[in-house]
């Protein structure tokens, strides 16, 4: 997940029918790690809270304060084995925020995180494109890329990428891709993407 | 409630873009020390309250309060607004009148101060029933009656710092026969911008509205004399001319 | 693998904390600050077990805050380092214990003097000139000169340094290529 731009850019592995963002509200999302159902059932009763505190205050919820109350409820369970490594990512009043929560009780504000069995790979390719003012078709291409690289090389991690990007107005879905397909054929006529397959191509590539 | 109408006086006057709370101190004893007398208090670094009623009352649901200014903070990491401390308070106030065994909070309360990013000054009143309602400007505490409808025949929109502080300062003189000495006053100007009125600076604007009212009264004075005389200048000339009734007096 | 120093001048408590935030082998973050400023006059590096140091720090850090609006006046440093090392004993007599270190460092405004308390996560509490938390504190605690730099294994690309003095609570840039 990276934030640059402006924008946030949330990527992640689909294994099988699972999504694993999760659409807490229109301007927030959190990603799994870990135990799919600690993440999957306290992220959606964390979207019930965001949602009182939008009736009781009459304002969004921040991102800061949303990701707090997660990482205050998991760190009430400390030592009970949840397990659980997240994004909490949207935008609110003081613009783009993201946020890195785990069921130890750590939060962390930063612009680039990347969670999970296959994070090394993911932030190996992050790390070397990102950058704050990336356009939206670059950051986008960015995060498929990671995730691609994860699902490639990560013998936990596969299956499907799904793609989403965060402006002001809310979060949009750009799309779900394969990976095998990545590999040999990308993401095909997508802006900011290179012609032909992420892995395939560049191997059997004679210069 | 009783408790509240025989507790000092407090007012709070919302000006263009600064909000003024002003309370009437109890005369000080001769062996006290005026500085433990306080009856404006900082909630947080943007909010002050002022109440009237149960001075010992106050402090405990002062303390809430504070706790729970610190407490917001700790856990969604930005400072309250005004509304909410203001609807918890009124909470913990209803919350008192629910249950057996409580005796309700002897308080109202003036909220007064700055939303985080926002310049406008907001004003907040609650009472020991649990309301709370947003104000322009209001009086609690004893002959808060009399003050809130002379708030309400001067009180304007869009008061400068100036204004606003000769309004409060005027509207408590309205149940504060001992002048200067027994006015608290403090202003907030800003996020976080709160200033207490040292008593010269009290006594300077309670002599300016002395003044004020004197060339008031004075030039009342002067009309009406100048009135009571064309009026018996007119009798007589009616008195010459028609004789239509002997009761007619001037200055009847 | 946190470090954090702290000294005490004749005027000045100066404290330096990593910068790091690493869950297993990966370095998620390089720019945390792990030093709090508590008051005007106050600062606390803490370090330890990940969630309980932040949740710890922000607790005393609202504490603090709570006893001053209340009293209308700041603990000192002696103080603050009593209430702190008090809630790390009690927490560790209690279910679930905060295992965190802690540099206090702060400027006693009423008798002109700088102060820096040590405290670990037992509740230990001592009144230093100067100290160290973590690996660092191996080297430091010999040297605490320049060389630590040279000396140090886990050599940190960066610290956030922080001063307090009479003046108050500021941030320092400190050249690391030295």
């Amino acid at each position: 997940m990276s934030l640059s731009n402006g924008a946030i850019l949330p990527a992640t592995l689909a294994s099988g029918t699972v999504k694993k963002v999760i659409e807490i509200n229109k301007f927030l999302l959190g990603t799994m790690a870990g135990g799919a159902a600690d993440c999957q059932y306290w992220e959606t009763y964390l979207g019930i809270q965001c949602r009182l505190h939008e009736l009781r205050n009459r304002e969004r919820i921040s991102v800061a304060a949303a990701s707090k109350y997660l990482s205050n409820l998991v760190y009430s369970y400390k030592g009970m084995g949840l397990s659980m490594g997240t994004m909490i990512c949207g935008w609110d009043k003081t613009g783009p925020a993201l946020f890195y929560v785990d069921s130890d009780g750590t939060r962390l504000k930063g612009d680039l995180f990347s969670v999970g069995s296959g994070s090394t790979f993911a932030y190996g390719v992050l790390d070397q494109g990102y950058h704050w003012d990336l356009s939206d078709e670059d950051a986008q291409e960015l995060g498929r890329r990671s995730i691609y690289a994860a699902g490639h090389r990560d013998a936990f991690s596969g299956n499907t990428i799904n793609l989403y990007h965060v402006r002001e107005a809310g979060w949009e879905f750009i799309g779900n891709y394969d990976v095998t397909k990545m590999h040999y054929d990308g993401p095909g006529d997508v802006p900011g993407a290179p012609v032909g397959g992420y892995g395939y191509d560049v191997r059997i590539k004679t210069v | 409630m009783e408790a509240v109408k025989k507790g000092t006086c407090a007012v709070g006057v919302r000006g263009k873009d600064v909000v003024v709370l002003g309370v009437e101190k109890k005369s000080v004893l001769q062996l006290q020390d005026p500085r433990t007398v306080r009856k404006v208090v900082m909630l947080d670094d943007h909010i002050c309250l002022a109440f009237a009623g149960l001075t010992a009352d106050g402090r405990v649901l002062i303390d809430k309060a504070r706790v729970e200014c610190q407490s917001h903070r700790l856990t969604v990491e930005d400072p309250v607004t005004v509304e909410y401390i203001s609807r918890h308070v009124a909470g913990i106030q209803q919350s008192y009148t629910q249950s057996g065994g409580v005796r309700p909070f002897g308080i109202s309360t003036l909220i007064a101060g700055f939303d985080p990013h926002d310049t406008k000054p907001r004003l907040f009143c609650t009472d020991p029933s649990g309301i709370h309602n947003a104000w322009k400007a209001n009086a609690i505490g004893r002959s808060s009656k009399t003050v809130r409808e002379f708030l309400e025949k001067n009180h304007k929109d869009d008061l400068t710092r100036e204004a606003t502080i000769k309004l409060t300062i005027k509207s408590l003189l309205e149940v504060v026969q001992t002048g200067a000495k027994n006015i608290e006053i403090t202003v907030m100007e800003s996020y976080g911008k709160q200033t207490s009125l040292a008593l010269a600076e009290i006594e300077a604007i309670v002599a300016e509205i002395e003044k004020e009212k004197e060339q008031e009264a004075e030039r009342k004075r002067g009309r009406h004399a100048a009135t009571a005389a064309s009026q018996a200048l007119m009798a007589q000339a009616n008195l010459g001319s028609t004789d239509v009734s002997g009761t007619v007096t001037p200055d009847s | 693998m946190e470090v954090s120093f702290a000294l005490t001048g004749k005027d000045y408590v100066i404290i330096a904390a990593d910068q790091n935030a690493a869950r297993s082998i990966i370095k998620m973050k390089g720019d945390e600050d792990k030093i709090k400023a508590l008051g005007s006059h106050l600062l606390m590096a803490y370090s330890g077990e990940p969630g309980d140091t932040i949740q710890f720090a922000e607790y005393v850090e609202r504490n603090l805050r709570l006893q001053q609006m209340r009293n209308n006046h700041p603990l000192r440093p002696q103080a603050a380092a009593s209430w702190v090392r008090r809630s790390i004993a009690d927490s560790l007599r209690s279910r679930n214990s905060y295992s965190v270190n802690i540099l206090l460092g702060g400027y006693d405004m009423a008798e002109n003097t700088p102060k820096l308390y040590w405290m670990d996560y037992l509740g230990t509490q001592s009144d230093v000139p100067y100290a160290a938390h973590g690996y660092g504190s191996y080297f430091a605690l010999s040297l605490l000169d320049r060389e630590v730099q040279k000396r140090l294994v886990i050599s940190f690309p960066s610290f956030r340094v922080k001063v307090v003095d009479a003046e108050g609570v500021r941030e320092v840039d400190v050249d690391m290529s030295v």
